[in-house]
């Protein structure tokens, strides 16, 4: 009984494992960014 | 001044809610197609808003009305427009837009304002899109990005945007893409920071072309995860946040001034669904005052005559735009 549900065990926890790891995928790193983000108030708006 | 709000959610409340403060405003009606909803706004609000169900004849020449709700918004503001009654419609939906930009000749001869998308993306968007324009001469290229929704209307309209055709501006004219295509990193205000961000079925080009017509490429992206893009075609998994939560809209104008070329970056951080309500409120206000460019159909690149009193205004109760700046700049201010 084990012997024969091991295969589609083994087969269905990668199938998981990829799909979590898919879903999960941050893109690698982001390149750094030179500059910021600064409110407009007071003179812009005037 | 009378006023009409179609849609007591997200959105349509926090539009009443701002109306109520109008100068003048002697009637503010409230319509939801869902028992008990309007009836919930008014009695928050209290006088003059009173919950009824919305016709045309309610409303005089002059007067206005915001469409908030989800479904069809031509009919509606075509009945309002039957009555020289303004129209502002919060509607991010390609065709609802596509459909009150045609109202433009109906509107002119009714002496009435149709604005289309006068929500946080389309509608802010626009704004910022003007704003960021005045610095240049001629403007080459705007390109819009935003992330987040608000109420479960706009979430689902966002949900069904990541599969519907795109629509980009390219050397004069429109070329059609598949949505989820086109994957670009751009950077929103803190806290959201980088988010890859896909084309979809987003109306901003249609409104942004008509404002910007010396534009060779005009495009719009949407933030999404790969869960999101992954599940686009599916129903959606999740029931959608009653309120919304944080989100960001994100203009890049490209442009000349004299020999020069230069970029302008403008962004703003808040929750969609109260952005959005503000802004429609304050748009209301102004196609009641008289205060729009001109009669017609438009977006708010085209209908607002100057961007820094509705900036002004926005801010005012809240809602506030950012600038990008380079490094050096943020040297000089440490």
């Amino acid at each position: 009984m084990v012997k024969t549900l091991r295969r589609p065990l083994l087969l269905a926890l990668c199938g998981a494992g990829l799909v979590v790891g898919f879903l999960r995928l941050k893109g690698g790193e982001r390149p750094a960014v030179h500059g910021g983000w600064r409110e407009l108030s007071g003179p812009d708006l005037r | 001044m009378k006023a009409a709000v179609v849609g007591g959610g997200a959105v349509g409340a926090r539009a009443a809610r701002q109306l109520l403060g109008a100068d003048g405003i002697e009637l503010l009606l409230v319509d939801d197609a869902l028992p008990g909803q309007a009836e919930a706004v008014a009695a928050s609000l209290g006088s003059p808003c009173v919950a009824r169900s919305w016709s045309a004849s309610d409303l005089d020449a002059g007067d206005v009305v915001v469409l908030a709700m989800p479904g069809d918004h031509l009919a509606r503001a075509r009945a309002a427009l039957a009555r020289g009654v303004h129209v502002v419609s919060v509607s991010d939906a390609v065709d609802d837009v596509e459909a009150l930009l045609d109202l433009d000749g109906e509107a002119r001869a009714a002496g009435a304002s149709v604005v289309a998308g006068a929500g946080f993306a389309p509608g802010l968007t626009c704004l910022l899109a003007r704003h960021a324009a005045a610095g240049f001469d001629a403007v080459d290229e705007v390109h819009v990005a935003k992330a987040g929704t608000g109420g479960p209307a706009c979430a689902r309209q966002h949900h069904r945007a990541l599969t519907d055709e795109a629509l980009d501006w390219r050397d004069g004219e429109w070329r059609r893409t598949r949505g989820g295509s086109g994957r670009q990193l751009c950077w929103f205000p803190d806290p959201l920071g980088a988010l890859d961000c896909y084309r979809g079925g987003l109306p901003d080009p249609l409104l942004l072309v008509r404002a910007f017509p010396g534009a060779t490429r005009v495009s719009a992206r949407m933030a999404a995860s790969r869960r999101d893009r992954l599940s686009a075609r599916l129903p959606m998994l999740r029931r959608p946040h009653p309120e919304g939560l944080l989100g960001a809209a994100r203009v890049e104008v490209r442009g000349r001034r004299g020999p020069v070329t230069g970029v302008q970056v403008l962004g703003v951080l808040d929750r969609p669904a109260i952005a959005a309500g503000i802004l429609a409120g304050v748009c209301a206000e102004w196609a009641a005052g008289g205060r729009l460019a001109r009669t017609g159909a438009g977006g708010l690149a085209e209908l607002v005559p100057e961007p820094v009193p509705f900036l002004h205004d926005l801010a005012w109760r809240g809602v506030r735009a950012a600038a990008f700046e380079g490094e050096e700049a943020v040297a000089s201010r440490l």
